[in-house]
C-alpha cells in the first residue's frame, strides 16, 4: 500500500503523526498518547467540541495498518478540509477570529478536565464557515497546579502578530511568514510603541512575558512551579485576560487602497453587472469544484461561485479589501467562501524544514477554475511581467481559466500609465491572444459592453 | 515515560521557564486586573455611549459562544 509521510508537518508530535495512504488522509495515534486521547472520547469533551463545530471530525479506522506499528496505538480518519490556509494570509480579524476560537477550545477543555496543550495558528483553519481545530491530538490531561503549557505559543502565535498589526501596520501580518513557530515576544516587544505599554493586557503578556523568558532563559522549570499555585481559576483568569486582551485590539480598516474599488471606479453599473452575467455562465458551462480567484478585491465574483456551493478562495494583496470580504462571507454565513491576503507577484513560498512545514501556493493547487479579472494590467503593466510568463503561471496551477483582457483605452489602464513611461508595446489584444493560445485553448469570449474589456473562458491544452 | 516536555529536566535551555514564571506571578494580579476593565468600561461606555462595533460582535459571538447553530463543521 502506498503511504505518505513526507508532506506532513506533524513530525515534530510525539503523540502521532499524519500520513496519506491511496490519497486518503489518516492519524496515527502513538501509545505515548493512548490515556489522553481515551479521556479526550470518554470525557465528553470530543462530543462537545463536534457539537460546537470547534473541531474536525474523526473515525476510528481498523482497514489501514500502521506506517509505525511499533508505536502505533490507533489509527483515525479526520475529516479533510478544503484548504489549508496560513497565518501570514490572514487579516486582523480573521486572527481575532482564530485567537478567540483557540481560548474557547481551552476553556471547554478545562471543562472537561483537559488543556489545550497546542496553542498553535496553524492548528486552527477557517472551514465551512467557522475556525475550527484540525489537530485532534492538542489536548492532555489538565495536572491541578500546572501553568497552560501553551502560554508562550498562544502569545507568539496570536498575540503577538495581531497586536504589531493592530498598534503597527496592517500589513506586518506578514511578519508570521518569517518567524514560523511565532513572533518571538522581544521582538514584538521592541516592535511596539511606547503607549501600548499602559494597555493591562499588552503590558503583561507581551513585555514583562518577554522579560520573564530573557530572564530565566537558562533555568530549568522546578518542583515548585508545579505544585499547586497556580490552579484552576487562575488557569481560568488567564485565558478571560487573553480574551480581553485580544478583543481590545483595535480592528478598524481604514482607507486601504482597493477596499474602497468599486465605489471609487468609473465603470457603469450596467457593464458590471453584464461582466457578473458572464462570469456566471462560464462557470455555469464547467460546473467547477473549486475555484481561486485572484485579485478578487471584496470577494463580488468569488461570491458567484461560493453561492452555487463550489469551494472558493477569494485572494487579494489588499487586507482591507479581505477584512470586508471576510465580514461579509460571516454575515452571508457563506460556508464556500474563504478571502485570503496574498501578493500574486510575491506568492506564499514553502518554508519550515526541509520546506515541507508550510506549502508553497502553487503546491496547494492546482484548482479547477481560476478567475482573472480585472487583474491583467496590474501583472503586466505594474509590475513589468510579460504576458508570457502570467500565461505559464496560471497553466500551473488551474485546468479552466476566466481571464479578463483590459485595453488600453481603459481609464484604469491609462492611471497606471500615468505615472511612467508606457514602455508596453506588446499590451494589446493581438498579442495577448495568441501568448495564451500557446497554453490555453480559447473556448468562449465575450465582450463587455460599453467598456472595451473582453472577458475569456480558457482550458489548458 | 514523561511525555511533557516542558518538565524533562535534561532541556537545559528551557525557553518556556519564563512563560510558567509570568504566569505564577500573573496569577493574583489576573483577577484584579479582569474586575479593574470591567468597571473601567463601564466608566467608559457611561461617558462616552456605547459605541461597539456591532459587526465585530456579531462576528465575535460566532467564534466565542457558537452564536449560529446553523453552521457547523458536518458535511452537507
Amino acid at each position: 500500500m502506498n503511504q505518505d509521510v513526507s508532506e506532513f508537518s506533524s513530525f515534530r508530535d510525539p503523540s502521532g503523526f499524519l500520513f496519506k495512504s491511496e490519497g486518503i488522509l489518516f492519524r496515527q495515534i502513538n501509545n505515548s498518547y493512548k490515556d489522553d486521547y481515551e479521556h479526550l472520547m470518554s470525557s465528553g469533551l470530543y462530543d462537545d467540541l463536534i457539537k460546537q463545530g470547534l473541531m474536525v471530525l474523526h473515525e476510528e479506522v481498523l482497514y489501514i495498518s500502521a506506517p509505525q506499528p511499533s508505536t502505533a496505538y490507533k489509527i483515525i480518519k479526520p475529516q479533510e478540509v478544503d484548504f489549508i490556509s496560513y497565518p501570514y494570509e490572514w487579516c486582523l480579524l480573521q486572527f481575532r477570529g482564530a485567537a478567540l476560537t483557540t481560548l474557547r477550545i481551552a476553556k471547554l477543555a478545562l471543562d472537561h478536565g483537559m488543556i489545550l496543550k497546542d496553542a498553535s495558528a496553524y492548528n486552527i483553519q477557517f472551514h465551512r464557515g467557522r475556525w475550527c481545530l484540525i489537530d485532534t491530538l492538542s489536548f492532555e490531561r489538565y495536572e491541578e497546579g500546572k501553568p497552560w503549557v501553551a502560554y508562550k505559543q498562544f502569545c507568539q502565535h496570536f498575540l503577538a502578530p495581531m497586536a504589531i498589526m493592530a498598534y503597527k501596520d496592517i500589513r506586518l501580518g506578514l511578519m508570521s511568514r518569517l518567524f514560523i513557530d511565532g513572533i518571538p515576544l522581544d521582538v514584538a516587544s521592541k516592535l511596539m510603541p511606547f503607549h501600548s505599554k499602559f494597555r493591562f493586557g499588552l503590558l503583561t503578556h507581551l513585555y514583562l512575558h518577554a522579560r520573564s523568558q530573557k530572564r530565566y532563559a537558562d533555568k530549568a522549570v522546578s518542583e515548585d512551579m508545579k505544585s499547586g499555585k497556580f490552579n484552576q481559576q487562575s488557569m481560568l483568569k488567564l485565558f478571560e485576560s487573553l480574551r480581553q486582551t485580544v478583543k481590545s485590539l483595535n480592528t478598524k480598516l481604514d482607507g486601504t487602497e482597493w477596499a474602497n474599488y468599486y465605489e471609487s471606479t468609473n465603470y457603469s453599473e450596467k457593464a458590471f453587472e453584464e461582466k457578473k452575467a458572464i462570469v456566471e455562465s462560464f462557470i455555469d458551462l464547467v460546473k467547477p469544484n473549486t475555484v481561486w480567484d485572484l485579485g478578487a478585491n471584496i470577494g463580488e465574483f468569488s461570491r458567484i461561485a461560493s453561492k452555487k456551493g463550489i469551494y472558493t478562495i477569494a485572494f487579494d494583496i489588499d487586507p482591507g479589501a479581505v477584512a470586508k470580504n471576510y465580514i461579509q462571507v460571516r454575515q452571508d454565513r457563506d460556508m464556500y467562501q474563504l478571502p485570503l491576503i496574498m501578493d500574486l507577484t510575491n506568492p506564499s513560498p514553502a518554508l519550515g524544514w526541509a520546506h515541507q512545514e508550510r506549502k508553497a501556493l502553487v503546491e496547494r493547487g492546482p484548482v479547477d477554475m481560476v478567475l482573472a479579472l480585472a487583474l491583467i494590467h496590474h501583472l503586466a503593466i505594474s509590475n513589468n511581467l510579460p504576458f508570457e510568463k502570467i500565461a505559464k503561471f496560471l497553466e500551473k496551477i488551474c485546468k479552466y481559466l476566466i481571464i479578463e483582457f483590459i485595453p488600453k483605452s481603459d481609464s484604469q489602464v491609462a492611471k497606471l500609465l500615468k505615472s511612467r513611461e508606457d514602455i508596453f508595446n506588446d499590451y494589446n489584444i493581438i498579442s495577448f491572444e495568441s501568448v495564451f493560445a500557446q497554453c490555453f485553448e480559447i473556448l468562449k469570449k465575450h465582450a463587455i459592453p460599453g467598456s472595451g474589456r473582453i472577458v475569456y473562458l480558457m482550458r489548458i491544452k | 515515560m514523561n511525555s511533557n516536555i516542558f518538565f524533562r529536566p535534561l532541556l537545559y535551555l528551557d525557553p518556556g521557564t519564563g512563560s510558567f514564571i509570568i504566569q505564577i506571578l500573573l496569577a493574583g494580579l489576573l483577577g484584579i486586573g479582569v474586575a479593574v476593565k470591567v468597571y473601567w468600561k463601564k466608566i467608559v461606555s457611561f461617558f462616552k455611549g456605547n459605541k461597539e462595533d456591532s459587526n465585530l460582535d456579531r462576528l465575535d459571538e460566532i467564534d466565542e459562544y457558537g452564536g449560529d447553530p446553523k453552521i457547523s463543521n458536518v458535511d452537507g
